[in-house]
């Protein structure tokens, strides 16, 4: 059984396509500057050559018909024919109160999650016009979304409610969600294997921390909480994006700057983080910045850091204990110092790390023997996720 | 057809609010910088785009991507790459047609063509061109890229396809196309000219100074820019050029005050010329203090 599994962004597509009976990778690539003339493609099937090429890409539907053909060509591709492929997964960002587990895409799926494009301006429409695209290109297939809410659907409503007037949770369903939910649904799995427990018996806090960036705490497998809400701005701060903010300042600063308030949330969104203090959005230059002494740089880390172990102080509190913390996503997987210095600002929690261990790249436990709590490292993998999610639809 | 490349004739304040609004929206712009003025539309649109990036609208990334879409010329030649062309250039019924009737030459014959014209109606510009059921107008109205409706109008001889076409274009600028039926002035311009024009008698009569006019009219409906700011940034003789053009079709209710010939025999245009009901600056911006402006009474 072969699954293709598609994330189509506003100007991008990537793809993975998986063969399930090993759960091994055959292809990937993605396509970006999707909308313009010099469009851009890179496929690489497993064991050949990585090609990429340069051509118009006027619209997702494009894309989609391109990858498909790079994945059957007799030279670069992975499969002979797209008979081979037995199911499609898309990630999907947002399920609204709808969704509380992936889905078979039906007529009716599909009228729901234009419903829920108003909650996702940005991501849910390219992630529709991918699922339209290939119902056209291939009508027979059977396709699943695959929410990055769902994971979180279990949050009692204690959390995830806001303690504003109820009636606009009624109306609106206004309440957090909570993203990267695939992610962090793999991370618990993976730590329970890592610890060789059931993973029912743990409790576990997932930091996926990447361009956006979120905790969750995973009490028995279930999301309890986690720190992104209504939408992916609230929580910790990440690389332009602000999190928490005391909306008083909104109207605060409209009013001083004379700008409108869709401009602020631009603000919030895509002016502030890291950027927003030290003129810089990537860590790895964050980093840089800190190593050379410079002030802004060191200050934008100090608070990336700060909000991140708050947090997961607070959710220590909200399951009352934790049993392991893992890392994900590209900051989380690559920045040792900032691992380091989380744990090390813990150590009242009885949190030990390996500063050697702490140095490799990879899954791996961090945390020393004598730690009370475990600490890892684990590459995050939403594809597979989404494959095996997708699998289990289709034989169901 | 797929709409990608949108044609512009005409870099004034209306052309380059739709350039820089299509072009904000993923179209590849190419500008038609003829005439008074247009060779600083590229600083223009430039200036107008930092001002958002200094008010949070859009990143610098953003801007330059904005700016890579939009390519300015001088030569028609470039129209026959259009897939649709959007006139924006003064209401004058002789150069609109002149210009038209050179594109609808040049410009491959199924594209579409949109007329901006406050004054001039569809069937009229229409006549003179081999496509006329490919004309439909649509007023985009200044600020282009704040102001979120366009007065859709079109003959009963316009293709529907046309009209779907257009009105599609329209939704994805992120505006709403309200249909209004073909009259001079449509419904904006003439509710603009009349609102201006009582304000000018207002000042003529020395009733109040010209900021206590602007300040109440500006405060009572929530308005962003009262009439004279709105009558400086458009330019007081082309709002001369429609009072006038509108007293011709419908009497004297258009006659213009006093104060706006004035203002115009003494090249005081507004924005422009950095002299009209206010004072402004390089960068447009207002720069008398509250309370003062034009006492010219």
């Amino acid at each position: 059984m072969k699954i293709l599994v598609l994330n189509c962004g506003s100007s991008s597509l990537k793809y993975k396509l998986f063969d399930m009976k090993q759960e091994l990778v055959l292809a990937d690539g993605k396509v970006e500057r999707i909308g313009e003339e010099d469009g851009i493609i890179t496929h690489q099937t497993v064991g050949k050559e990585k090609v990429s090429k340069t051509m118009p890409i006027p619209e997702h539907a494009t894309a989609i018909s391109e990858c498909l053909s790079l994945l059957t060509d007799p030279e670069h591709g992975a499969i002979n024919s797209l008979d081979e492929i037995s199911g499609i997964g898309h990630r999907v960002l947002h399920g609204g109160e709808y969704f509380k587990q992936s889905t078979l895409i039906d007529d009716t799926v599909l009228q729901q999650l234009e419903d829920l494009r108003e909650l996702g301006p940005l991501h849910m429409p390219p992630n529709i016009l991918g699922i339209r695209s290939c119902q056209k290109l291939m009508p027979s297939k059977p396709q699943v979304a695959v929410f990055d809410t769902a994971f979180h659907a279990t949050m009692p409503k204690h959390a995830y409610l806001y303690a504003i007037p109820y009636e606009l949770y009624q109306r609106h369903r206004i309440r957090r969600y909570g993203f990267h939910g695939t992610s962090h649904n793999y991370i618990a799995l993976r730590v329970a294997k890592l610890m060789n427990r059931d993973l029912a018996d743990l409790k576990i806090i997932s930091c996926h921390l990447g361009n956006g960036a979120s905790l969750a705490a995973i009490d028995g497998g279930k999301s309890v909480d986690t720190t992104m809400g209504f939408t992916p701005l609230e929580g910790l701060m990440m690389g332009t994006r602000s999190g928490d903010i005391d909306p008083s300042v909104l109207e605060f600063i409209a009013d001083k700057e004379d700008v409108p308030l869709k401009n602020m949330i631009n603000m919030l969104n895509k002016h502030s983080g890291l950027y927003g203090i030290a003129g810089v959005s990537d860590m790895r230059d964050i980093i840089q910045g800190v190593e050379e002494q410079k002030p802004m740089h060191t200050l934008a880390y100090e608070m990336y850091e700060y909000r991140i172990r708050k947090y997961i102080g607070s959710y220590i509190a909200a399951m009352n204990g934790v049993d392991a913390i893992a890392f994900t996503a590209g900051i989380g997987e690559n920045t040792p110092c900032l691992r380091k210095k989380i744990c090390e600002n813990l150590s009242y929690f009885g949190i030990a790390i390996d500063n050697e261990s702490n140095q490799q790249r990879g899954e791996y436990e961090l945390s020393t023997p004598d730690s009370k709590i475990k600490v890892f490292v684990i590459p995050t993998d939403e594809e597979i996720m989404i494959a095996k999610d997708t699998l289990a639809l289709i034989n169901e | 057809m797929e709409i990608r490349k949108i044609a512009i004739l005409g870099s004034g304040r209306l052309g380059r609010g739709i350039a820089e609004i299509a072009a904000t929206k993923g179209y590849n712009v190419t500008l038609f910088t003829q005439g008074a003025g247009s060779q600083n539309a590229p600083h223009r649109i430039e200036q107008s785009l930092n001002r958002k990036v200094a008010k949070w609208a859009m990143t610098e990334t953003q801007k330059r991507v904005i700016l890579n879409r939009i390519n300015y010329t001088a030569d028609l030649k470039e129209l026959t790459n259009a897939d649709l062309v959007i006139e924006a250039t003064i209401d004058h019924l002789y150069t609109k047609q002149e210009l038209l009737r050179t594109a609808d030459r040049l410009c491959r014959p199924e594209v579409i063509f949109i007329l901006t014209s406050a004054t001039l109606p569809v069937y009229e510009i229409a006549r003179s061109l081999t496509r006329s059921n490919l004309l439909v107008g649509a007023r985009f109205i200044p600020p282009v890229v704040d102001v979120g409706v366009v007065e859709l109008s079109y003959s009963p001889d316009t293709d529907k396809n046309a009209v779907e076409v257009v009105k599609k274009f329209i939704a994805r600028l992120g505006k709403q196309a309200v249909r209004v039926h073909e009259a001079a002035g449509l419904v904006n311009p003439r509710a603009l000219v009349t609102l201006i024009n009582e304000a000018a008698y207002l000042l003529d009569e020395g009733s109040a100074s010209a900021d206590a006019i602007e300040t109440i009219i500006k405060g009572s409906w929530g308005m962003e820019q009262g009439p004279f700011e709105m009558a400086d940034r458009m330019g007081i003789d082309i709002i001369l050029d429609w009072m006038e053009q509108l007293q011709k079709r419908y009497g004297d209710r258009y006659k213009p005050a006093p104060i706006i010939y004035r203002l115009v025999r003494q090249g005081k245009l507004g924005v422009k010329t950095k002299q009209g009901f206010f004072s402004y600056n390089e960068d447009g911006q207002r720069i008398d203090q509250p309370g003062q402006g034009q006492e010219d009474n």
